[in-house]
């Protein structure tokens, strides 16, 4: 890596060498039976180079011949891709506890075993049971010719466990994740099997205007919008429909919104991003005020700002982060937690639904804001109780006009598909039923 | 390569293991806008190995030489800790020894396609749809994907495949104040450049559908009956129906899998569903899957009745089912899953005046906007749409997303048109991404639809 950034000096005005290992290994049970085990060891490096104000781009995985990569990134040149921005120079960066060495002794045995455990109590119902548990351990170096060269080891592992209803494959489900091995906490395998119990029956209601909870494993279906609407990318490109209000208030105050890479009590902190520029906590939405957009390099520059350190290699249907360059991300999105629990918020709900799973978020109008999403399933609430599941249900909103009618937002953070989410009750939700 | 993977393969000490490596070279051309953001052509490569072991099944994937030492050894261990207290150990459906180097014919060779030409191509297509003063942005990619695959096993099987893939595609974005419409547009295929070249004419037609969406009306959440465009139909049929016949959703859930029975009536009698990508010149096209079966014509659905699946070795083993060769794994990334191939609903004999007529009031919907399955419940999107009134098309809709379920929405079928036309892009994502997933319907007529609204 030293060598291939000596070498890029000599024919470029910048270079940045970008490199991950990762070691992964992922335990699934299927009908609560042990189906598969899927180990991963993967590794690639990534150069950027900017000559003449142009930028060069190229990936490997195996550095063996740096002469050929070097090239790949010369020759990409050519191309024209304009690059006004300078690579960083990053020194010193917090300290951050990502990394518990204890997870290099997990074995595909301890892990197989607290699958069986989970796949146990999950048993209590009459549904059908999957869980997966994974251990992954990963690198990161950033080196560019400003002497920066930052590096940081991450550990995660994570366990999910989930109650189809017999039949429709579609169920309730709950994921827990720490640094190093840590069992998934009894009282959430309850809850699944409390939720689950609960809206087992099928029922049927009438459509209309109502209250909508959405779960933490469906606020992605909402975060997808609003990352779309503040980031650097859609300003720049005249397409966010709040680019001009700053400072103004865009949501319920019960909302707050933060970028929070630095905070290390759950796995995914970050003291720099994947361009080696230093993060720090960055708030989006404060008390329903719209308070900061978020920039990676390319952007900042060309919005005559500076990064806030949320450049990521990240896109949504791709993974191979070497083949990808950097843009806007908010890697660790979070929200102030409300005042009320899970199930006091279900009482206040006099007749609506609750989102345990969303389908189809990524085929709506994203820039717009607007969201058409599938429930899967949707949870029948009246009177501040759960009578069932109904089937066929779609709910509709524009989030500018969904987060103004925020009831609660709960007072626990879930790990969910979108790291740690809160539940939140919206009012007066568009909901289409087949009835 | 071959003795090498050999080597590899003969130091795992199991019942039955392959290996496969692949080289993946791709090429890149993004426009955001009118700048270009990114150009490049680059290569990686990787292992992937599977072994069966004392009844248990594990894979491993891996890019360093170094590791393989390493991956021989826990993908055997892992094996065994699932065949351990397996009552029903794992078996893999017998197959035919195959010694076959295949590399398809291309009617415009990509690789002979300089990338000054591709990147103006892009360009050009990409000022079609920038030149029109109400769009805002565009994303627009030329994407090449070369997978250069080698793939041993321990039965003695030896297959090189190369599979080509092009792509042009994105996003066109139009704005009028600060309501922002987006409509998709790709072309591309497995058989050449040719599927690329000329793109104006089509990124003029999508971006005066984004134009036109500014205008549109939102549709009302309800239920309605509809016209499916062979796009829609197309994703319908992936979406609604094709999932479930991946024999791994299904095989560890009981329930469904007794619903999925074959012989169960799942559609209307109107129905025919194939999944068939050995028709040359589509999308969808290879000759062997990624554990070296090559793939077969697959009936699915014959008059709404469930006549046929989709295989691994390892489903029609346990489903006691024939093999049809459709393991296929997104890259060296990932062992191979039960994919669709070229899924189709079989043309019938209405044109599309006798469907207008057959449906009266409903909904005109075209152009799939992505669909996602979760169990029996689906939902998929469309990216415009007419009212209909009178069998007559009327004023323009837009925000369509539909919710519909696996096992109502295929008896809601009631007609289907002569037209059958297959998608030139896929991009289905099962955990891993399949950018030749094919699909495709002639125009149909499916009552009772859920629309979000918006």
């Amino acid at each position: 890596m030293e060598k291939l950034l000596e070498m890029a000096k000599k024919v470029c005005d910048q270079a940045e060498i970008y490199s991950v290992d990762n070691k992964s290994n992922v335990v699934s049970f299927e009908n609560a039976k042990l189906h598969d085990i899927d180990t991963k060891f993967q590794s690639g490096v990534s150069i950027r180079i900017i000559k003449d104000g142009k930028l060069g781009f190229a990936y490997t995985r195996n550095l063996i011949n740096r002469e050929e990569l070097l090239q790949n990134a010369l020759n990409s040149l050519k191309g024209g891709v304009s690059a006004d921005y300078e690579f960083p120079k990053t020194l010193d960066l917090p300290k951050l506890n990502t990394y518990d060495s204890s997870i290099d002794n997990i074995t595909s045995n301890q892990m197989v075993e607290e699958c069986s455990r989970v796949c146990e109590l999950l048993k209590k119902t009459n549904g059908e049971i999957s869980s997966t548990a994974y251990s992954y351990t990963e690198t990161i170096r950033v080196m560019n010719t400003k002497d920066t060269d930052v590096s940081n080891k991450i550990s995660q592992f994570g366990i999910y466990g989930s109650i189809a209803y017999p039949g429709s494959a579609s169920g309730i489900g709950r994921v827990s994740s720490a640094k190093k091995f840590e069992k998934m906490p009894n009282e959430l395998i309850q809850e699944t099997v409390d939720t689950f119990n609960v809206s087992s029956k099928e029922v049927t209601a009438k459509g209309g205007k109502m209250k909508v909870m959405f779960m933490p494993n469906c606020m992605y279906a909402l975060n997808w919008r609003i990352n779309n609407g503040t980031s650097a990318k859609s300003i720049y490109e005249k397409i966010s429909p709040i680019a001009d209000k700053v400072g103004e208030k865009i949501f319920s105050d019960k909302i707050s919104i933060y970028d929070d890479p630095l905070d290390d009590k759950y796995p995914g902190a970050r003291a720099f991003d994947d361009e080696g520029v230093a993060t720090s906590k960055l708030h989006i939405v404060e008390n329903g005020v719209l308070k900061n957009f978020y920039y990676d390099l390319n952007y900042a520059k060309k919005l005559n700002a500076k990064s806030t350190g949320n450049g990521y290699r990240s896109a949504q249907w791709e993974s191979d982060r070497i083949s990808l360059k950097p843009t806007p991300v908010l890697a660790n999105l979070r929200y102030k937690t409300g005042n009320k629990s899970f199930k006091e918020m279900v009482k206040m709900i006099d007749r609506g639904i609750i989102i345990e799973g969303a389908l189809g978020a990524h085929s709506g109008n994203i820039p717009n804001g607007d969201l058409s999403i599938g429930a899967n399933p949707a949870l029948y609430v009246e009177n501040g109780e759960i009578l069932g599941q109904i089937k066929d249900v779609m709910m509709a909103a524009n989030i500018y006009e969904l987060f103004k009618n925020v009831v609660e937002v709960s007072n626990t953070l879930y790990y969910s598909y979108s790291g740690l989410m809160p539940a939140i009750l919206f009012d007066n939700v568009s909901v289409a039923t087949k009835s | 390569m071959l003795d090498k993977l050999k080597q590899i393969l003969s130091k795992i000490d199991a019942d039955y293991a392959d290996i496969r490596y692949e080289i993946k070279k791709d090429i890149v051309i993004t426009f955001n806008g009118k700048e270009l953001s990114q150009i490049g052509s680059n290569s990686t490569d990787g292992y992937v190995v599977r072994a069966l072991k004392d009844g248990g099944f594990a894979s491993a994937v891996f890019t360093k030489i170094d590791d393989a030492a390493q991956v021989a050894k826990t993908v055997v261990e892992n094996a065994k800790l699932i065949g351990k207290d397996n009552k029903k150990p794992v078996k893999l459906a017998k197959t035919d020894v195959v010694k076959e180097n295949y590399t398809p014919d291309f009617i415009e060779d990509p690789r002979k396609v300089s990338i000054e030409e591709k990147l103006n191509i892009t360009r050009r297509a990409n000022e079609a749809a920038l030149a029109h003063k109400e769009i805002a942005t565009t994303n627009v990619a030329y994407r090449e994907v070369i997978r250069e695959k080698t793939f041993v096993t321990s039965e003695g099987s030896e297959i090189k495949e190369d599979l080509i893939t092009v792509s042009l595609a994105g996003e066109i974005i139009a704005k009028d104040g600060n309501l922002v419409q987006n409509v998709r547009v790709a072309t591309g295929g497995s058989d050449g450049f040719h599927t690329i070249r000329n793109p104006e004419k089509n990124f003029e037609e999508r971006t005066q559908i984004a134009i036109d969406l500014l205008k549109a009306t939102p549709v009302k959440a309800g239920t309605y009956n509809c016209i499916l465009n062979p796009s829609m139909a197309g994703v319908f049929t992936h979406e609604a129906f094709g999932h479930f016949s991946e024999a791994d959703i299904i095989e560890t859930l009981p329930a469904m899998r007794e619903k999925m029975k074959l012989g169960s009536k799942l559609g209307s009698d109107v129905l025919n569903i194939i999944d068939n990508a050995t028709i040359p010149n589509q999308l969808g096209f290879y000759k062997y899957d990624d554990e070296g079966i090559k793939v077969k014509h697959a009936q699915l659905m014959k008059n709404g009745v469930l006549v046929g699946r989709l295989h691994s070795r390892r489903t029609a083993a346990e489903f006691n089912e024939p093999l049809s060769g459709h393991c296929v794994a997104e890259d060296f990334r990932y062992a191979p899953i039960v994919r669709m191939g070229t899924i189709f609903i079989e043309p019938g004999d209405k044109s599309l005046e006798e469907l207008f007529a057959l449906l009266g009031d409903g909904l005109y919907i075209l152009d799939a906007k992505g669909g996602q399955t979760a169990g029996e419940n689906f939902t998929f999107g469309a990216q415009y749409g007419y009212i209909v009134k009178n069998g007559k098309k009327a004023e323009m809709i837009r925000d369509i997303n539909i919710s519909g379920n696996l096992y109502k929405t295929l008896l809601g079928i009631t007609a289907v048109g002569k037209d059958l036309v297959l998608s030139k892009r896929g991009g289905c994502g099962k955990g891993q991404i399949n950018i030749r997933s094919c699909s495709g319907a002639p125009h149909v007529i499916a009552q009772g639809l859920v629309l979000g609204g918006a």
